[in-house]
């Protein structure tokens, strides 16, 4: 099953914590995104395999875009 | 069988021929809007009425009230033709072992739109829920009048010493829970009705919630929209029209099932505490670092409410909207409550005029039903800047302040991190019991503005002005301290964070004897 994770807010992203292909716990940090001045994380919800990343460090991203896929 | 018909001399000796034409009546009532029109009905992808409700209620449990209201068509002897059903189909029912009142619009007669014997049934079931203190489930799909009315029929008006049709509307909120589902495209006298609920869901894939639906908006408007624009789950779940959303029917139904659980049956009782195997004094590692102590770092309040709750028993309510604050019902040692919470990750968790609102609604639910109130605090104050000044958000966060304070139910607040400003006091009801974790901080306003106003000329004529204003922060984030908190017993105490659900689940059972005193209509109750 793939779970994905959507962006709650518009927002900048700050750091990108996995790739592609990586293994992931359940509420591992994934990314984080800066807004309004505070870092949000954004954790697993399940453990899993990565299967894609849509963001990269510095972007400038819309509520309600697909950020990370997780297969589990 | 054989059956006496006649006394010898001609005359009839029983009712059977009127028992036949009752069950005759029967069957077409049961036909609803008959087999072409239930087969375009499923072809869209929806249950009729009476599949939602059979879909809803425990098996065969369905009592209903009123199956032969109806128009019936007789020939020139004064037979039956046909029977043209009402088309809003009400009455009793169980769910899990608990009774209640069911009823919804018959999408298949008339699109929904009230006949004549179906307006009559569906003003009736607010008054049955009333009469018999029990839930009321309203399962809309269909319109309101049209100007048409009913086919030319020269019918009379209402008299004027009617009761207004809205008030028991109002009053089955103040008295029963009542739970609604938009299950198709539900406009007028229906919508207003699905969204005076204490719980209302809407099913993604098939229902739409309206004013008024496409062609009146284009001809009145100029506006091109479709169904789906004008008043879909996208609009109505960030808008707050309705709770939640759902994948579809059964999903809708199911969720109606799970929010009743945590419900009395009516103002009188008291919410029914459930069996729990979780046990009160499991103590979460996780809640010891679960706040970041560097002070940008949002957390996941979900995950810390999911550690101190009843496992599994947090259901949430108006996800999509006022996102600041989390509103929602679960168990804790099977008792059930109402939990509220903030949720730092969006907008820093800062109060805006429709979490407010959000908020307000919520401590009415739960003031209405005896549901004590857990709150788990994280307040930055009220959303500042221009759109929040031009949402009104101060009026709408003191009536969420004022709503909080003329509570009588029992609060517990457990200051998560931050309780600032005016917003913070909304979080507190009278008497509440407050614990507080090492990481609160409380002051009139957080101290990353706070020393930016009042120290500007302090910051301004330093050298490194920046430096300055950090260490002025540093200074005063050190004093918000809670331990001096807990000297003065401002709060009841400072706690181990991983010590909250042992504290909680001693608290319920310190307040469970003092619900009892609170049964009864409450001082206010619920507005949509």
């Amino acid at each position: 099953m793939t779970s994905t994770i959507e962006l709650e807010t518009a927002g900048t992203v700050w750091k990108v914590m996995v790739e592609p292909g990586a293994s992931v716990d359940e509420y591992q940090t994934l990314f984080i995104m800066e807004v309004m001045k505070m870092e949000v994380p954004y954790d697993s919800p399940v453990a899993g395999k990565v299967a894609a990343v849509h963001i990269a460090e510095g972007d400038v991203v819309e509520e309600g875009m697909v950020a990370v896929e997780i297969e589990s | 069988m054989a059956i006496n018909t006649d006394d010898g001399r001609g005359t009839l000796l029983s009712w059977q021929k009127e028992v036949d034409e009752i069950h005759r009546r029967r069957e077409m009532a049961r036909e609803q809007g008959g087999e072409e029109a239930i087969q375009r009905h499923h072809e869209r992808g929806r249950l009729t009425i009476r599949e939602r409700i059979d879909a809803l209620l425990d098996k065969d449990s369905f009592d209903e009230i009123g199956m032969g209201a109806g128009e019936a068509s007789l020939n020139d002897d004064g037979e039956l033709e046909s029977l043209t059903p009402a088309n809003f189909v009400l009455g009793f029912g169980r769910i899990g072992g608990r009774r209640c009142v069911v009823g919804g619009e018959d999408f298949t007669l008339k699109g929904g739109s009230p006949s004549a014997a179906g307006l009559r049934k569906s003003v009736y079931s607010e008054q049955l829920a009333i009469r018999h203190r029990l839930p009321l489930v309203r399962l809309h799909e269909g319109a309101g009048g049209s100007v048409g009315g009913s086919a030319g029929k020269k019918t009379l008006s209402a008299p004027v010493y009617d009761p207004a049709r809205f008030r028991s509307v109002a009053q089955a909120l103040a008295t029963v829970p009542v739970a609604s589902a938009a299950l198709g495209a539900v406009a007028g006298l229906p919508a207003a009705r699905l969204v005076s609920s204490h719980f209302s869901v809407m099913s993604r894939s098939t229902a739409q919630i309206l004013i008024a639906g496409p062609a009146v908006v284009q001809r009145a408007m100029g506006e091109k929209k479709t169904k789906e624009e004008l008043g879909g789950a996208q609009v109505h779940t960030r808008n707050g029209t309705v709770d939640n959303a759902a994948a579809d029917e059964i999903d809708s139904l199911q969720q109606i099932q799970r929010f009743l659980r945590y419900l009395p049956d009516s103002v009188w009782d008291l919410p029914p505490v459930q069996s729990c195997d979780d046990p009160a004094d499991r103590c979460e590692e996780h809640l010891l670092e679960i706040v970041p102590r560097e002070r940008r770092r949002a957390f996941d309040m979900r995950r810390l409410l999911s550690l101190v709750l009843d496992k599994g028993s947090f259901f949430e309510m108006g996800r999509g909207y006022g996102r600041s604050q989390i509103t929602g019902l679960a168990t804790l040692l099977g008792q059930p409550v109402g939990v509220w919470a903030n949720d730092g990750k969006y907008l820093a968790g800062a109060m805006t005029a429709d979490g407010a609102q959000k908020a307000r609604r919520f401590i009415e639910l739960c003031e209405t039903f005896h549901l004590p109130i857990l709150s788990f605090v994280d307040e930055p104050g009220f959303m500042i800047g221009s759109q929040s000044e031009q949402a009104s958000t101060i009026r709408h966060g003191a009536n969420t302040v004022l709503t909080a304070v003329m509570s009588n139910v029992p609060w517990a607040s457990i200051m998560v991190r931050r309780s600032f400003g005016v917003a913070q006091a909304a979080h507190y009801g009278p008497d509440a019991y407050v614990l507080a974790w090492p990481s609160a901080e409380t002051g009139p306003l957080p101290v990353e503005g706070g020393v930016a106003v009042a120290f500007h000329r302090e910051i301004a004529a330093a050298e490194d002005p920046e430096a300055k204003r950090r260490e002025l922060e540093e200074q005063l984030a050190a004093r918000q301290s809670p331990f001096p908190r807990a000297e003065a017993l401002s709060v009841h105490e400072l706690i181990d964070p991983r010590e909250t659900r042992p504290m909680l689940c001693r608290w319920i059972e310190r307040i469970q004897p003092l619900l009892e005193s609170l049964r009864g209509p409450s001082g206010f109750s619920v507005r949509p």
